[in-house]
């Protein structure tokens, strides 16, 4: 990721009050995470796995602080369980942004199954999610993810792709 | 031991904190036994995710006591929050573990711990969660429940109890959704915040 896009990150994730991420470090958000560790305005939460995760940011929503999950779109599979139990067993929300592995373009034949699962998985949970591919659209694109689930109060994806992660 | 007479010493204790609990007969023991607790406590039927949760609010809440009454099925399902927890070092969190050896609730096939092996509190420890320990009987629940709830460090108790329900207790009658507003409420009122507020105007 460019600088750029790291900062547009970060601002968006500030713009929509976030305080707190759980991640589980990729390759193509490399340079994202020491950012968000650095930034001390928000707390970064290392776990073991992405559904691990995704139930500390259902805890987070409960303390009416704002959490993000943060990871590659493989995390999404490893999340499908805490994250259909809390969003529609009891309407707590996940606000996740994940690296758009295994898109057209792939050159990694082990990341193949990340791009060919991870719409389907999305549309089976009935999350909405939006692709960004332009660095001028993470800003708002995350803010409108956080303004939809906290009126839902169901989870809500972006992924970032194209030039923005290669 | 009975899991129910180890809820009753517990909740006779809590006031001001906040539960997140484990699914199955659980849920409705603790309903009868800590009736003060209900809109203090979340009922979710979430496997692997109580305890996640619980350090996920007690990461937004610093400043309360956070409890979570996990199982060895559900700790077991996801280990990997104890790595977390010894690495984050939450200073609000108590964690109690209900170890009957069984899924109680589907009718009691063995869970890992049923066999002599495996060691919950052992593992705890060994990720570096130092204070975990298996207690076998009320008077050690109590101690630990007492030193657990003034700890500044995570602290997990895993209390080996029977594998039955307590009998001709109330049932509990909301979902997980109706439970989550009755506790967003609750932690709204007594935080002075607002969690679930209302749509714009426009």
């Amino acid at each position: 990721m460019k600088p750029s896009s790291v900062d547009a990150v970060i601002r968006g994730l500030k713009k929509a009050g976030v305080s707190t991420v759980c991640y589980l470090p990729d390759s193509l958000f490399k340079e994202l995470y020491p950012a968000l560790d650095a930034d001390p305005d928000i707390r970064t939460i290392r776990v073991t796995n992405e559904g691990e995760g995704a139930a500390i940011c259902g805890g987070v929503f409960l303390s009416g602080k704002r959490a993000a999950l943060i990871m590659e779109n493989s995390g999404l599979r490893a999340s499908v369980e805490p994250l259909a139990r809390m969003g529609l067993g009891a309407g707590i929300p996940v606000i996740m942004l994940m690296s758009y592995r295994g898109e057209l373009g792939e050159n990694n034949w082990w990341a193949i199954p990340h791009g060919i699962t991870m719409e389907p998985v999305l549309n089976a949970l009935r999350i909405p999610y939006r692709v960004v591919r332009e660095e001028d659209e993470i800003e708002q694109s995350i803010v409108d993810a956080y303004n939809w689930s906290y009126n839902a109060y169901y989870h809500s994806a972006i992924a970032l792709g194209g030039s923005i992660v290669r | 031991m009975k899991r129910y007479d180890c809820m009753k010493r517990l909740a006779e204790r809590l006031k001001d904190e906040l539960v997140i609990l484990s699914l199955g007969a659980s849920v409705d023991e603790w309903y009868n036994a800590a009736p003060h607790m209900r809109a203090a406590s979340l009922f979710q039927q979430q496997l692997g995710c109580v305890t996640p949760q619980a350090f996920g609010l007690a990461t937004g809440l610093p400043h309360r006591r956070i409890i979570s009454l996990d199982t060895d099925g559900g700790m077991m399902f996801n280990l990997g929050i104890l790595a977390t927890l010894g690495n984050e070092q939450p200073k609000n969190l108590f964690i109690v573990v209900w170890d009957n050896e069984c899924y109680q609730s589907i009718g009691g096939p063995p869970t890992h711990t049923a066999f002599g092996r495996v060691d919950i509190a052992a593992i705890a420890r060994g990720a570096g969660v130092e204070h975990a320990y298996t207690v076998r009987t009320l008077e050690e629940f109590e101690t630990h429940c007492a030193a657990g709830l003034a700890a500044d460090v995570p602290y997990v108790v895993v209390a080996k109890v029977a594998g039955t329900v307590q009998p001709d207790i109330k049932r509990k009658h909301s979902d997980g959704r109706e439970d989550k507003y009755i506790f967003v409420r609750h932690v709204e009122a007594t935080e002075g915040i607002v969690i679930m507020g209302p749509s714009e105007h426009n």
